[in-house]
């Protein structure tokens, strides 16, 4: 597997205000890669520096082995990209979208295949004003996919698609996933960068606070799982408790602990309940959420 | 290549399926072109309906060079449109390629839509030079579409695009030519009006539908719009924003009158050489010639010894079409707008053989003999610029044949007396400071008595000898002349043809009103046949089929002293 991105030490400032300041990270072959972070976290310049876009300030950035700032048709014609927020023309039929944006690039794919794999084959003579949001979307994603892109460059694919429509695009980019597609998306929400991507960079300010799979980044921040029970009537006391640091709540039922082997824990934790002549009444298992991996970090929420 | 064509085809459809494309493109020409025909009476002259012509089709340029071209382009930006084709490998070149094209495309079935109907309906002439005026409203449509590209690649907004192209829009409509013609507006608007693209583009369009001008001769403005579209197209690629975020300073503005320079370089010039001015004014002349007219209950005097006692003339595009003498149409069924005569005289225009200028005020002098319903002179001293600006239409005045007389032979001359002041025609073509020197001056002219023996031997044409001092008053000696001749004992009906058809033989030329002549007439009240003064007592001159507007003969002349 090699990378078929690169980034090392970008930065990007407009005028007084520096949107990223120095960003390393890579994306290999058929990895899906998620930037993830507050608006204005500077995913967006990220990915539009890539894209050959926007320029940028400093650092050294390749795409597929070309730098998109001065072999931008290069790149162009070799990624497909989703826009944060993009329109077309009112009147447009979506199979004239297709057939337009297929014109602009040296390779193509089939057009029928990929109007059918997006669920657009029946709505292809539909015109772009008549969609539903989940559909333009989807020709959003067909546009992105006419050259049958090496990378996939897909930014805030569901921002402001109701969540019946935002299953369905993560159902769809999960089976791009599974053809082996690169694919770089940048989001701020947390189950979809924890369902979709392989390989998290989470970006704040400007900066690359944590990167890694969806598990490891839980892992690494926040160590254990957490391990919770409540008890029918209020625990005595611990002693003999064979679980280390033990939480007891002010009511003294609910009892919970961190712990690197979670089952281990409960097992031990059920069967010491049991010896007390106390019952069980609930259990947890609660695993750290990027978003708690994120107020963690940043000391703020992902969301305003 | 693919990406042009493609990019072309695509808003070429979405082109068609704006119904306010259609509307503006074709509904609303329509209706104003019905409007402005009706108004106008365009059924009665083929002037009027160039006219109407031009005046939509301009309308139409200049509605799909800015809205089609600049609102939308602005649009597509500020609605995020352009934005998706930012990460396509394309250039913005094929995005202003294809709106050129398409403004074009969109356009040419109107031209053909708007000859077709003035052809069939109107009866206007189909243009000699068809190519050239469809390769010349190319270049202009391409042109305006490129300025409106350049007004929507300065502007950070709708709102700012609306307000630009106002600026631009509506004086291009009011004081091209296009709207108001330009010979009616004052001279500084003219002088501005010629820095508007728009007013070239009408000046083309008008000569080459009106005259049949080619290409060839209107390659300046050709070249002037060819270079805005090219650099306009230069300037919009360079400017080309995809984003409505990304903004461009206020100064990038001043683009626009870089693009416009070629214009305001032709503005300069015609600043100076006033050569667009006198077109203008040629242009002018061709299209009042061009009207149809029916005198109806008219004594007809064709100035061949004949007469028809009650008549009508039909004159259609400056040409005798028709001499009724019985079963005079309706005015309605000749398209013809109907000039009541009952009482009244028609006679070829007067012709005098004999006028020597000085220099001195020519062009008013020579208005004069028009006032007096002279159509034709033969003079000396008239300046060859003169005499072309005359020939060009660009001054009225009567047809001037070069040439000197020989010795002056009018009774006018041997009898001047105080009494020539006191004719009227005399004093409403003299202007009034002048009249007084006259009357300190012929005080003490004693005429002397007429010849006995003229009635038998008087020329067979009239020579005033006017302007050969003392008697430098143009215009009007001529019908002092044949009152002498009717006192010297000349028949009326010999006086009338000598001093028309008679004067017109000796320079060569046959002036008798006939089917298919020139129509270069004057109309008279009364019958000079049993009244030679009625000649005094005109009612109408026409040159050439215009009808001269004699109140506004000396305008130009007298108000700028």
């Amino acid at each position: 597997m090699s990378a078929v991105i690169s980034v090392r030490n970008l930065h990007k400032s407009y005028d007084d205000f520096e949107a990223v300041r120095g960003i390393d990270f890579e994306v290999e072959s058929g990895e899906v890669f998620g930037l993830l972070g507050p608006n204005g976290a500077g995913k967006t310049t990220t990915v539009e520096i890539l894209e050959g876009l926007r320029p940028r300030s400093a650092g050294e950035v390749s795409v597929l082995d070309f730098d998109p700032a001065t072999e931008t048709m290069q790149v162009k014609d070799r990624i497909g990209v989703s826009l944060q927020a993009t329109n077309l023309p009112e009147k447009m039929r979506v199979e004239e979208a297709v057939e337009l944006f297929s014109a602009f690039y040296s390779r193509n794919t089939d057009t029928r295949k990929l109007l059918q794999r997006l669920q657009l084959w029946e709505k292809r003579t539909a015109q772009y004003s008549t969609l539903s949001g989940g559909q333009k979307q989807r020709l959003a994603l067909a546009l992105a996919m006419v050259n049958d892109p090496q990378i996939l460059f897909l930014d805030e694919p569901t921002t402001g698609l109701d969540p019946q429509v935002r299953l369905e695009i993560h159902n769809l980019i999960l089976e791009l996933k599974a053809a082996k597609t690169t694919i770089l998306l940048t989001t701020h929400y947390i189950e979809e960068a924890e369902r979709l991507c392989d390989r998290v960079a989470i970006i704040d300010e400007g900066r690359i606070i944590a990167m890694g799979t969806p598990r490891d980044l839980q892992e690494r921040v926040l160590g254990h799982a957490r391990v919770e029970v409540v008890c029918a009537r209020p625990v005595d006391s611990t002693n003999g408790c064979p679980v280390p640091n033990l939480v007891i709540s002010d009511d003294r039922c609910r009892l919970s602990c961190s712990a690197e082997r979670p089952a281990r824990a409960v097992a031990d934790l059920v069967r010491w309940i049991d010896q007390q002549g106390n019952d069980l009444e609930d259990l947890h298992i609660k695993r750290p959420t990027l978003e708690d991996v994120f107020i963690e970090l940043t000391g703020k929420s992902l969301r305003d | 290549m693919r990406a042009y064509i493609a990019y072309l085809r695509s808003t070429l459809r979405l082109t068609l399926r704006d119904r306010m494309v259609l509307f503006f493109g074709y509904v609303f020409p329509i209706a104003l072109f019905a409007l402005f025909a009706n108004s106008f009476r365009a059924e009665q002259s083929t002037g009027a309906i160039t006219q109407v012509i031009c005046m939509v089709l301009v309308l139409g340029i200049l509605g799909n060079g800015f809205f089609g071209g600049g609102m939308r382009a602005t649009m597509e930006r500020e609605a995020g449109i352009l934005r998706r084709f930012k990460v396509a490998p394309i250039t913005p070149a094929p995005i202003l390629v294809a709106s050129m094209v398409t403004g074009w495309m969109v356009f040419l079935p109107s031209i053909f839509l708007f000859l077709l109907i003035g052809h069939l309906k109107y009866g206007m002439a189909w243009p000699r030079n068809l190519l050239s005026l469809l390769l010349f409203m190319t270049v202009g449509v391409v042109a305006f579409r490129s300025v409106g590209l350049i007004v929507a690649s300065v502007v950070n907004s709708m709102a700012e695009s609306q307000v630009i192209i106002q600026l631009l829009y509506l004086p291009m409509l009011m004081l091209s030519g296009a709207t108001i013609p330009l010979t009616v507006l004052p001279d500084w608007v003219q002088q501005i009006s010629q820095f508007l693209p728009a007013t070239h583009l009408v000046l083309g369009m008008q000569s080459m539908i009106v005259r049949g001008e080619s290409l060839w001769v209107n390659l300046a403005p050709l070249g002037a719009l060819a270079l805005t579209t090219v650099l306009s197209l230069f300037v919009s690629v360079k400017l080309f924003r995809w984003e409505k975020e990304e903004k461009v300073r206020t100064t990038a503005k001043l683009w626009i009158l870089a693009v416009m320079a070629p214009f305001i370089v032709i503005g300069i010039y015609q600043l100076k050489s006033k050569e667009n001015l006198a077109r203008a004014k040629t242009l002018e002349r061709e299209l009042r010639r061009s009207s149809t007219y029916l005198i109806r209950d008219i004594r007809i005097f064709p100035g061949d010894g004949r007469v028809i006692e009650s008549g009508a003339l039909l004159v259609r595009n400056g040409r005798i079409e028709e001499i009724y003498d019985s079963n005079v149409p309706d005015a309605k069924d000749v398209k013809a707008s109907a000039i009541d005569a009952a009482g009244k005289t028609a006679m070829p225009g007067l012709v005098d053989t004999d006028v020597r200028f000085l220099p001195g005020n020519i062009p008013r002098e020579l208005a004069a003999y028009l006032y007096c319903g002279v159509t034709l002179i033969r003079a000396s001293g008239v300046p060859p610029d003169v005499l072309s600006k005359l020939s060009a239409g660009e001054l009225l005045g009567p047809d001037v044949v070069t040439g000197v007389a020989g010795a002056p032979a009018s009774l006018v001359r041997a009898n001047a007396s105080p009494e020539l002041l006191s004719r009227s025609l005399v004093q409403q073509v003299v202007p009034k400071e002048e009249l007084d020197e006259w009357r300190g001056m012929t005080a003490a002219w004693k005429p002397s008595p007429l010849p006995g023996d003229f009635a038998a031997h008087h020329p067979p044409s009239i020579g005033t000898a006017s302007g050969l001092p003392p008697l430098i008053i143009h215009g009007p000696l001529i019908h002092r002349e044949m009152l002498l001749w009717a006192k010297a004992g000349v028949p009326l009906k010999d006086i009338l043809i000598a001093a028309t058809t008679g004067g017109a033989k000796v320079l060569g030329r046959d002036t008798v009103l006939r089917k298919l002549g020139e129509a270069s007439l004057v109309v008279v009240e009364g019958n000079p046949l049993e009244d030679i003064a009625a000649t005094e007592r005109i009612f109408l001159v026409m040159l050439k089929g215009e009808r001269i507007s004699r109140q506004e003969l000396f305008e130009d002349f007298d108000k700028k002293k």
